[in-house]
């Protein structure tokens, strides 16, 4: 069966990251496009499906197309959707990001600050400019 | 907390599909911020399969309580599959009869309602730390900071001379790990990278961007001949 990817959904998968606020970034920055900003194009799907194997989730990670938020350099969620099969059309990594904002108070692991929710809106909408046309 | 004294680790799923998940990450860091910071730990899941030896080895240096937003259970899976046994499995839509659907899965949506839930997912999880540790009061962990997550303290600093004077680094050997598993060479060439990667996590005045960029070449060297 070929996949018409203009027609469907992209998953974002952020990796949720419990201890920094990077992880929270990735995370809001999700919900700001699957919730917001495109909610047809694009939806989230927990992670930690994958790590506990789940095959309901491993068969749907294989068929769609994914964009991977990942808070710092250890790459979680890249990691977990190339082990379980996943196509990553787009890995993101909220560190990158940080480069524009040198000396920016983004919040913590818990609660973002203005800082942090900027950033958050910028990644959301890096992630939602490449839809069409499609992600590089 | 006494050296030998045991650190209990909470897992969360952090599930992102639905408001259950971001309320096992929120209960989770209200219990390791605000309500045990002293007896818990905790590591992101992910790791177990991204990361290493030592992060997997994590539920088997610390009794471990998972929690997950609802009952397919992937924290407490992901756990016992690529870990070691979880000591007590705690499941947000159970406490929550269901009324978790309701809440926010955005921390821009949160209502007192999501923070009630929180509230009172964060108590059993503080119940289940302190039955843990009551009931091996008197057992100690060999190593147990060994697989820690290293999102559950601070980043170790380290120190390097900057034109003279000490200056501390959140993070700074994990930086040079990073960069020497990317291939950074430690000559006099790697300066640049250095300060770049360096800069994402450090406050550094353009004006003192070259005494930097000296004292992490050395300090980069001397850490690599370690
Ligand atoms: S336990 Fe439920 S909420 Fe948590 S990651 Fe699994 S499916 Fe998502």
């Amino acid at each position: 069966m070929t996949i018409d990817v203009k027609k469907q959904k992209i998953i974002v998968m952020p990796c949720s990251g419990i201890g920094k606020v990077h992880g929270l970034i990735a995370r809001e920055a999700t919900y700001a496009v699957t919730d917001e900003l495109a909610p047809d194009s694009f939806e989230p799907m927990c992670l930690a499906l994958l790590v506990s194997g789940d095959e309901e989730a491993l068969a749907k990670i294989k068929k769609m197309d994914c964009i991977t938020v990942d808070g710092c350099p250890k790459l979680c969620a890249a990691k977990n959707v190339e082990m379980a099969g996943g196509k990553i059309v787009r890995s993101i990594r909220v560190v990158d990001a940080f480069k524009n904002y040198r000396g920016a108070e983004p919040g913590t692991a818990t609660k973002l600050a203005d800082d942090g929710w900027t950033i958050v809106s910028e990644i959301a909408g890096g992630i939602c400019n490449k839809r069409e046309g499609e992600v590089s | 907390m006494a050296d030998g004294e045991i650190k209990v680790g909470i897992i969360s799923c952090s599930g992102e599909e639905i408001p259950e998940g971001t309320i096992s990450r929120l209960a989770t860091r209200r219990v390791l911020e605000l309500m045990r910071p002293d007896n818990t730990v905790t590591i992101c899941l992910p790791l177990f399969l991204a990361g290493n030896e030592a992060e997997r080895e994590f539920a088997t240096k610390h009794p471990t309580i998972t929690v997950d937003g609802c009952s397919k259970l992937c924290a407490k899976k992901g756990t016992e599959k690529h870990s070691g046994p979880v000591s007590a499995a705690i499941v947000v839509s159970e406490i929550l009869n269901g009324e978790g659907a309701c809440c926010a899965r955005s921390a821009k949506c949160q209502t007192e309602t999501d923070k009630e839930a929180v509230w009172l997912v964060s108590e059993e999880i503080a119940k289940a730390v302190d039955s843990i540790i009551s009931e091996n009061c008197c057992c100690s962990v060999e190593n147990a900071d060994t697989g820690e997550c290293a999102c559950s303290k601070p980043l170790p600093g380290m120190v390097i001379e900057v034109d003279g004077r000490p200056v501390t680094i959140a993070g700074l050997s994990l930086i040079f790990d990073h960069l020497a598993e990317n291939g950074l060479a430690a000559d006099d060439l790697c300066g640049d990278k250095l300060l770049e990667t360096v800069k994402i996590y450090h406050q550094i005045e353009p004006e003192e961007e070259n005494v930097y960029k000296t004292a992490l070449i050395s300090a980069y060297k001397k850490y690599r001949r370690q």
